[in-house]
Parts: C-alpha cells; structure tokens; sequence
C-alpha cells in the first residue's frame, strides 16, 4: 500500500486496513491449508478422539455418574484448543523461522499482533471443526448429556475463554521465536501436564483449592470449569463461583495481550542483536 | 555379529545425541517422566473423584500398571517412525545412511534405543511413584520379578517390530501421515484396555481387542504384578495361555516387520523417494 501524498507514511485508516488485510490472510491461509490436508484433518479429529473414548471408558468402568462422561467429552474438546494454542500459535514463529518465512513477516510495515491474531482467528476455525466432530462423536457415542436450554451461555464462557488461552499462546509465541530444537520438547511437555493441572478429564477442585487456583492461571483451566458448572451445577464441583469467572477471563485476555505486545517487542529486538531470528535448522 | 553391534551402538549413541542433547540431563529427565507422571496423575484424580462407594484401590492399581507399561507403546512405536520423518526430511540425512555400509534396519533399531531408554525411566519413576508416593503395592509375595523382566521384554520386542512396520510405512508415504501414525498409538491405547477393563467396550470393539497382541501383554503384566486378572474376557486364559499368545504374535510381528519393511525399502528406492521432501 502506498504513503500518503505527503510521504509521510501511511494514515491511520491506511494502517488499519493494512492490519486487517494481514489478519485476513494469515487467518485464512491457516484454514485452506487446515482443509486441504485431509489426513490432518483425520488426524486433529480422530487422535484426540480416540485418548478421550479412553478416558469417557474409564468412567464407565468404574461406574461413575454419567455427567462424569460429560466432563471428559467436554475436556476432549477443550484439549483440542489447547493443543492448537501450543502447535499452532505458541511454536508457529518456529516453523515459520524454518521455513524461512519469519523474516518477511518482520520486513512487512504491519503489527506482528495482526499476524498473531490471524493466526489466532485461522487457528479458532480450524480446531472448532475438529472440537465439533469430538463433541458431536461423543454425545453421539456416548450418549452423552448435555442440556442444549444452556448452551448459549456455556457458549459465552467458552468465547471468553478462547480469548484468554489464545492471549496466552501470544505470549508464548514470542517465547519460542528464539529456541530450537527445545521448542518441540517444550511443546510437548505443556501436553499431558497441562491436562493435569486444567482438570481437563476431571473437575480441577480434585485436586485441592491451591493447585486448583495454580492450574487456573491458565484460562483453560477456569473456563472448562466454568463451562461444566453451566451445563451441570453443583454436580460439576466447581472450583469458583460461576459468576467470577467471565470477569477474571476479561481480565486474564488483557493482561496476556498488553504481556505479548511487550514480549514480541523484547524478543525481537534480542533476536535482532543475536542474530537469531534467520537461523535454521537447529 | 560384531558389526550388527557395531552399527546398533553407533545409531543408538546418533540417536541419543538428537533425542537429549537439546537440554542438560536434569531437564532431559524432567522431560522423560513428565508425561508418565501427569498420565498417572490424570487417572488418580479421575479415581478420586468417583471413589465414592465405587472404585476402589484395587481397581486404580490395575489401571496404574496397565497405563504405566503402555508407555514403551506409545514412546518407541511412534518414536521410530518419527525417526523416518526426521531424517528424511528435517535432517536430510536418510540418503547418507544408504551411501554409508550399513543397513536402514539394524540402524532404525539402534535409533529406537534413546526411546526404549526414557520410556523405560519413565515406566520405573512411575512405578515408584505409584509405589512410594500413591501407596500402591507392586507386586504380590509369589511375584517371580525374572518373569516380569522377560514378559516386559517379550512386549517390547513386538512394539519394537511393529514400530519397523510403520517405519516402513513411513518411508513411503508424505511427512504429515505421521498423524495416522499417532492415531494408531490411540486406537491401541483404547483398545487393549490400558485403563479400563475391556468389558466395556462394545462386543464388536472388543473383537478387536482379542485381536492384538498389547491386550495380552497387558493382563500377563496385571495378573503377575497383582496377582490376579483384571478382564473377564481373558479369565479363561491361563498365564501360560498369554505367553503362548503373546510369543506367537512377537513372532509374527517380527515377520511381518521383515517382510513389509524390505518392501517398503524397495519401493522408495525405485520411486526416489529416500530423499523425499514433504513439509509443508
């Protein structure tokens, strides 16, 4: 897009439009490409599926309430989010630095925002199919309850918290812009433990109030547990209040995003100074 | 002989060298048995919650040791065929092993060693956790814990030779099949009854179960760790019954492995698919 005629850089509308042109295609690119891989897509749907049949089986082997049931089908498709926030949006600059892409995103007179929340936008879109297919598969196959009368506001919730967690894999991003091969391990290790700690198979007070209230610095955690409060009441046994938790998502969803606009800064700058940011392969 | 040594060292030692010298030891460690820990964890917690006049502790060290050794599955299978990917593709270095004088095989096996040792650290720090931490009892007094190693074994000779399978596999298929490849490893974890008895699944998924070989290996593990079986299906079964079941199937894992692996070799090599690139 061209400067104003003064040459002085582009106006504020010029700069809005070019920021949203940026959310668009990074947003957009993330779901073409999300669907033209079918074995993704059967991958994303069929994987996370499989590990929650397991754990839903486990519930039933000990012959547990049904809405127990629920929880994990509820949890399998909140891990789905949770796994595109790590894979798709925390280690992305990775990829994107292998690749050799992560440079001309710098060279582009957009905010490095844009293109996190276009991630973020394409990445919402692609996993709401896969989270769909979980839990349309597990009412469909479990017979699994859940009261449509409450949907809207679980749905509510469950908007507020996607802001928060993908805020977060901002932050994160600009974390693993600088690391190698630790990326994947760190990945990995923000699975199976996070699934602990957010209660993703259980109700998080389980496991005591203060790991709970730990577990629930990360927004997934408070609003799956939120989210089973609106569709269960009191049988979810959750950890806070039901009415605490969209105010505390609102507040988490800012503060990760004046963190990440802080951090992208700081990181790429030292990135700069190191070196860096054109590294690959290591 | 001595080269076969020779060749597995070396690709164990490359392995370990790509597998842990990302991070010190103690952060590698940390890595290694925070999965196994959080699993154990997660399934505690699940117990806890529904403990109320249902489960039991009984039923929980069932689970316990059905999720624990369902590790070595989940690490080498899909450790080896990731080895495939990685070296043809993020590497390139899959071409040089075939201008190297050695064989893909016995260098794929040694690059499975990293993953049978920290799944193995894993399985250990588990069940000491399960023991010292979680008051689990490992093991009833006619346990004969020789047994145990060898049956501990036994299964992993046969994930080990499927592991070969899907490397082969690997070799000619594209980079982001290796999601079928971690689908396997779920459909297994759901279908041999890892953590849950195999009595709740549907008769038609439970066909399935009795089909493979890790449902065997699993109750033979249960009944000489606990003392007793934890699926109806195979009560009828003696002990001798699941190792009979369990060396049959290691066996014909083993040819199937040479077979299918030595096809896939050659197709990739005719198809100039050794140096395949995918990534996208």
């Amino acid at each position: 897009m061209a400067p104003d005629s003064a040459g002085s850089g582009p106006t504020l509308g010029q700069r809005i439009a070019m920021n949203a042109a940026a959310v668009y295609a990074r947003g957009s690119v993330r779901v073409k490409a999300s669907f033209r891989e079918r074995s993704w897509l059967v991958g994303e749907t069929l994987f996370p599926f499989l590990a929650m049949s397991a754990f839903v089986l486990v519930y039933r082997g000990l012959h547990a309430p049904r809405e127990y049931e629920g929880f994990v089908v509820l949890g399998g498709a909140m891990i789905a989010y949770w796994n595109n926030v790590i894979w798709g949006m925390a280690s992305q600059f990775f990829w994107e630095r292998e690749q050799g892409q992560l440079q001309l995103y710098l060279i582009t007179p957009v905010s490095r925002m844009s293109i996190l929340l276009g991630m973020a936008l394409g990445g919402i879109a692609m996993t709401t199919t896969r989270a769909a297919a979980i839990l349309i598969g597990g009412v469909l196959l479990f017979h699994v309850d859940l009261p449509l009368s409450r949907a809207l506001p679980a749905f509510g919730l469950f908007v507020l918290t996607l802001g928060a967690a993908y805020s977060l894999g901002m932050i994160l991003s600009s974390l693993f812009l600088l690391w190698g091969r630790e990326v994947w391990h760190t990945a990995t290790i923000l699975q199976e433990p996070i699934y602990l700690f957010s209660g993703f198979y259980f109700p998080v007070s389980a496991m005591g109030v203060v790991i709970a209230i730990a577990g629930s610095l990360l927004p997934v955690t408070l609003g799956l547990d939120g989210i089973r409060q609106v569709f269960y009441g009191p049988a979810a046994h959750g950890l806070l209040p039901l009415r605490w938790i969209p105010p505390i998502q609102i507040a988490l969803t800012t503060l990760f995003l004046y963190i990440a606009h802080v951090a992208l800064r700081f990181m790429e700058d030292l990135g700069k100074h190191e070196g860096r940011l054109t590294v690959r392969g290591d | 002989m001595r080269r076969l040594v020779q060749i597995l060292s070396s690709s164990a030692w490359l392995g370990w060298q790509v597998e842990a010298n990302w991070a010190d030891p103690v952060l590698f460690l940390v890595y290694a048995i925070a999965k196994p820990l959080a699993t154990t964890l997660i399934l505690f917690f699940m117990v806890k919650v529904v403990s109320q006049g249902h489960a039991t502790a009984e039923t929980f060290r069932f689970i316990f040791i059905g999720n624990t050794f369902f590790l070595y599955v989940t690490e080498v299978l899909i450790g080896i065929s990731w080895t495939v990917f990685r070296d043809r593709e993020d590497y390139e270095t899959l071409k040089y092993i075939y201008v190297a004088p050695i064989r893909l095989l016995p260098y794929l096996l040694g690059r499975a060693f990293t993953r049978v040792a920290t799944a193995t650290v894993g399985v250990l720090v588990a069940l000491l956790f399960g023991r010292l931490v979680l008051g689990l009892t490992i093991g009833v007094p006619g346990t004969e814990w020789l047994l145990v190693l060898a049956a501990v074994a036994l299964g992993l000779v046969g994930v080990l030779w499927l592991g070969i399978i899907l490397a082969g596999t690997s070799l000619v298929v594209a980079r982001h099949s290796m999601n079928l490849n971690e689908g396997l490893s779920g459909l297994f974890f759901l279908l041999c009854g890892a953590v849950f008895p195999l009595d709740v699944l549907p008769r038609w998924a439970r066909a399935i179960s009795l089909a493979l070989p890790f449902t065997y290996w699993l109750e033979l593990l249960r009944r000489m760790l606990t003392g007793h079986g934890f699926a109806k299906s195979l009560a009828a079964m003696s002990d001798g019954d699941l190792w009979r079941v369990l060396g049959i199937a290691t066996l014909g894992l083993c040819l199937a492995a040479f077979l299918w692996f030595g096809w896939c070799e050659r197709f990739a090599r005719e198809r100039g698919l050794i140096d395949w690139k995918t990534n996208y």
